[in-house]
Formats: C-alpha cells, sequence, structure tokens
C-alpha cells in the first residue's frame, strides 16, 4: 500500500511538474524610428505582453514623428524658426527632451552635439538612404564650421526656445533612439511588465531578468561576423554601441560613415566602436558617440565628465580599451585580442 | 516485481515516447531562420542549400541559404547594410534590409544571447 502512495505521488508531482509553465518570452519586431525595434517581454500571460508592445509600438510612433530630422515633423518645423531668428513656443516635454541633450552636450565638451544638423545633412546622412555620389568639399564643411553651430547657441526656458546662431540645427539622430528606448520602457513598466528587452536597431535598454538568469546580450564584432564580447544585464540597465559600420558610403576606395566629428566636420576616425553601459538609454546613446569622437585619448577624461564607468573603445587595430568596471563583467568572445584598461572612468 | 512496481514501469515506458516527441529537439540551434517581410513571418530550413527571392517595399531581395547560414545576397537598397551584414549562422544574429522592409533572423531552441547589440 506504501508503495501504491509513493507510485502515486511521483505520477501527481511528474504530471504538476508539466502543468506548471514558466513565464516565456514574447517577441515582436516593429520596423520604426527608421530600424527595426526588437521587443522582448518575459511575462506569464502573452495577452498582457501583447497588449503592452502595442503600447509601446504607438509610444514609439509619436516620437518618430516628433523628432524626425529630414522629413516634415514638429523638429524640422523648430529648425525653421531658429534657422529665422524666431522664438519657438515649447511644451514640458519638449523642454525636457531638449534640456537633457542640452546638459549631455555641455558634459562631453559638445562632442555630442546635437547642434550640427546642417552639416549631418551636408553629409547627406538626412535621408533613409545616402544617395550615391562625393562627399561634400571642404569649403562647404569649412563655411559651416566657421559658424561654430552648438547646444551653447540654444536659451532655453519652460515655454520658450531661442537660438543666438542660425546655423544651429536639431538632428537628436545620437540621443533620439536613447530618449525613445527609455519612454518605450517606462510604457512597459506602466503596465506591469517587469522583466524586459527593447532593443531599437541593435541599442538597447534591459529591465528584470530572463527568469532565473540574467538577459545575455552579444556584443557584435565591429569587423566581422559574430559577436566580439558578451554582457550580463542586472536590473536596469542600457548598453549602447556607436560604430563606424552603422551607416556610410563609399567613394573613390574610400568609406565615409556617418559619425560626424563638429570640431572637424568629418567623421570621426581613431575608434571603430564605442560600448557604454548606463542605466538611462539617452545617455548611454549620446555618451557612446561622443566617447567615438573623442577617440583613443580624450576618451576616459569625457567619460568622466559624463559620469559614465562602463566603456570600451576598440579602434582599427582591434586594441580593445575599458574602465576597470567594464572590464570585471564583460566577457570577451574572441582570442588574441589586445585590451588595456584604462583608470577608473567616472 | 510487485503491482505497483509493474505500473510504475510501464508509466515509466509510456513517458519516455511522449517526452521524445514532444520535448526533443535534437541540436537545432541555428538550423532555421524567420525571414520578416513587411508585417508577414516565414521560418525557413537552413539545412538545404537554396537560394529564395523575396519582394519587398521597394524591390526583390535574394537571400541565400548554404551549408547552414543565411545571408543577403543581393537588396535594392544603396547603402547595401545588409548585405555587409554577412553571413548568419548562429541563434539570434539577424540582419535587416530597412529599405525594403526585409529582415532575417536565425533561430534556436535556446539562443546563446537574448539580444545583438551593434
Amino acid at each position: 500500500m506504501r508503495r501504491w502512495r509513493l507510485s502515486l505521488l511521483l505520477i501527481t508531482t511528474l504530471g504538476l511538474t508539466a502543468c506548471s509553465e514558466p513565464p516565456q518570452v514574447y517577441r515582436a519586431k516593429l520596423f520604426t524610428l527608421g530600424t527595426l525595434v526588437d521587443v522582448s517581454v518575459l511575462h506569464q500571460d502573452e495577452a498582457t505582453a501583447q497588449q503592452a508592445v502595442e503600447v509601446v509600438e504607438t509610444e514609439l510612433a509619436v516620437i518618430n514623428t516628433q523628432w524626425h530630422a529630414w522629413r516634415d515633423s514638429p523638429l524640422t518645423e523648430i529648425n525653421r524658426q531658429l534657422a529665422n531668428g524666431k522664438t519657438v513656443m515649447i511644451d514640458a516635454a519638449t523642454y525636457r527632451f531638449i534640456q537633457q541633450a542640452q546638459s549631455l552636450a555641455a558634459n562631453s565638451n559638445q562632442l555630442f552635439n546635437p547642434a550640427i544638423g546642417s552639416l549631418v545633412a551636408l553629409w547627406g546622412f538626412h535621408s533613409d538612404e545616402r544617395p550615391e555620389g562625393a562627399p561634400p568639399t571642404k569649403d562647404k564643411i569649412d563655411t559651416l564650421l566657421k559658424q561654430r553651430p552648438s547646444m551653447t547657441n540654444i536659451t532655453l526656458t519652460e515655454s520658450t526656445l531661442t537660438s543666438n546662431n542660425p546655423a544651429a540645427q536639431f538632428d537628436f539622430g545620437a540621443f533620439g533612439k536613447g530618449y525613445a528606448i527609455d519612454q518605450a520602457i517606462e510604457r512597459l513598466k506602466a503596465s506591469g511588465i517587469e522583466n524586459a528587452i527593447v532593443n531599437a536597431g541593435g541599442d538597447l535598454r534591459a529591465i528584470g531578468s530572463k527568469g532565473e538568469h540574467p538577459w545575455r546580450i552579444g556584443v557584435r564584432h565591429p569587423t566581422a561576423s559574430g559577436v566580439i564580447a558578451s554582457i550580463e544585464t542586472s536590473g536596469d540597465e542600457s548598453v549602447f554601441t556607436s560604430g563606424n559600420y552603422e551607416r556610410f558610403f563609399d567613394f573613390d576606395g574610400k568609406r565615409y560613415h556617418h559619425i560626424i566629428d563638429p570640431r572637424s566636420g568629418y567623421p570621426a576616425n581613431d575608434a571603430i566602436s564605442v560600448t557604454v553601459i548606463h542605466q538611462n538609454a539617452a545617455t548611454a546613446d549620446a555618451a557612446a558617440t561622443a566617447l567615438f569622437i573623442a577617440g583613443t585619448k580624450q576618451w576616459p577624461q569625457i567619460a568622466q565628465q559624463m559620469d559614465i564607468d562602463e566603456v570600451m573603445l576598440i579602434d582599427e587595430n582591434l586594441t580593445i580599451y575599458m574602465t576597470t568596471k567594464m572590464a570585471q563583467r564583460i566577457h570577451i568572445e574572441i582570442d588574441a585580442a589586445q585590451i588595456e584598461i584604462i583608470g577608473d572612468g567616472a | 516485481m510487485t503491482r505497483a512496481d509493474y505500473y510504475v514501469v510501464l508509466f515509466a515506458a509510456l513517458l519516455l515516447p511522449y517526452l521524445y516527441l514532444t520535448q526533443w529537439t535534437g541540436d537545432e540551434a541555428g538550423i532555421t531562420a524567420s525571414i520578416m517581410n513587411g508585417d508577414k513571418t516565414t521560418q525557413v530550413s537552413l539545412a538545404h542549400d537554396h537560394t529564395l527571392e523575396i519582394d519587398g517595399a521597394l524591390g526583390t531581395s535574394i537571400i541565400e541559404i548554404e551549408e547552414g547560414k543565411i545571408h543577403f545576397a543581393a537588396s535594392p537598397c544603396l547603402g547595401k547594410q545588409c548585405i555587409h551584414s554577412g553571413w548568419l549562422q548562429h541563434a539570434g544574429e539577424f540582419a535587416a534590409c530597412l529599405p525594403n522592409r526585409i529582415s532575417i533572423a536565425v533561430l534556436g531552441e535556446e539562443p546563446r544571447f537574448d539580444s545583438i547589440n551593434f
């Protein structure tokens, strides 16, 4: 009789184990923000996850419409008014957005400079696909550079925006995606989602975990297929990489990418990729661009000023430079990598 | 062998094929891929070499499958970044031709990474 009870217990336990399904990862891919956005949500109930993703999709569409730099949008209207020396009336959300960008620009010594929209347009990157053709002439670049557009030209109050430099034209390409991801994560949290990843074109913010395990992130190799490093996120973290392989064109055997150094007017050419980990996606976005432009010599100083303590920079020789904090947690996946640990960052 | 032992053995014998059919995935990591064309997603096997021509928003993208790998061989976009993404073979890897609204992603039962940063 005792053996019968044991057998019954075994069968019941197996049955119960089979019935208690763990939460599943619900994945959705959205074409928005000019890229492919991948939303992963870990939740017991697929309908709840799906509903949360729909809220995110709506939010991202609104942000895309608001801040698009070359299609007719509220941002292009702001740029028109600033170019004409007019005072622009703004709402609270616009104020917060531009204030955050202005603060990040100041901390980066204006290496993150969202006021160089005219320069980015001159290089042909104000289009979904850059038309084929030569890079801009040095004269045209110099003419724009002499006007020194930067966020210091912008005076911001809670309801108005003015500029003392008509050449200052906004392009939030190095910040807007991070801002959008932050908003998406806030919407997910408000929908009761505690474990998720929002990945927009390769840049992401992850919250919570994948059940008992942390989210595992692969960092793509900048010059070959596969990953160069991996990271396990903890709590609420953003992982952003700026690389010279994201948007570029080739002309006469030379490659020109989209990360323009506001000091020279040309694509920054010291680093080939910079990866930043920070809680806030918008900050990580701006920092990855600023540190890419700062290059192998200046990045530790700029990282410290921007309060970024987890950085990995790779140069064209595939030498990897890292802060101590980044080195303690990142796993390098390639052999024979030359690695230099540089100070403590922030 | 008691009657109880007999039932346990019988139960285990029945459970095995059930588990095999429902749980066994073999070494499937990376042998299928999903192709997203606009809002429509289809899955393809990477086990056999073949070429697919997919009509997207801009024109026809050519996707090649060879030796368990998949890549964009041609696309009507100007930047050709989908082609520069190269061959994909590990679960979780993906490439997209945004102008043509076509993306490919390698699937696997348990991809090594939950998301790829680049």
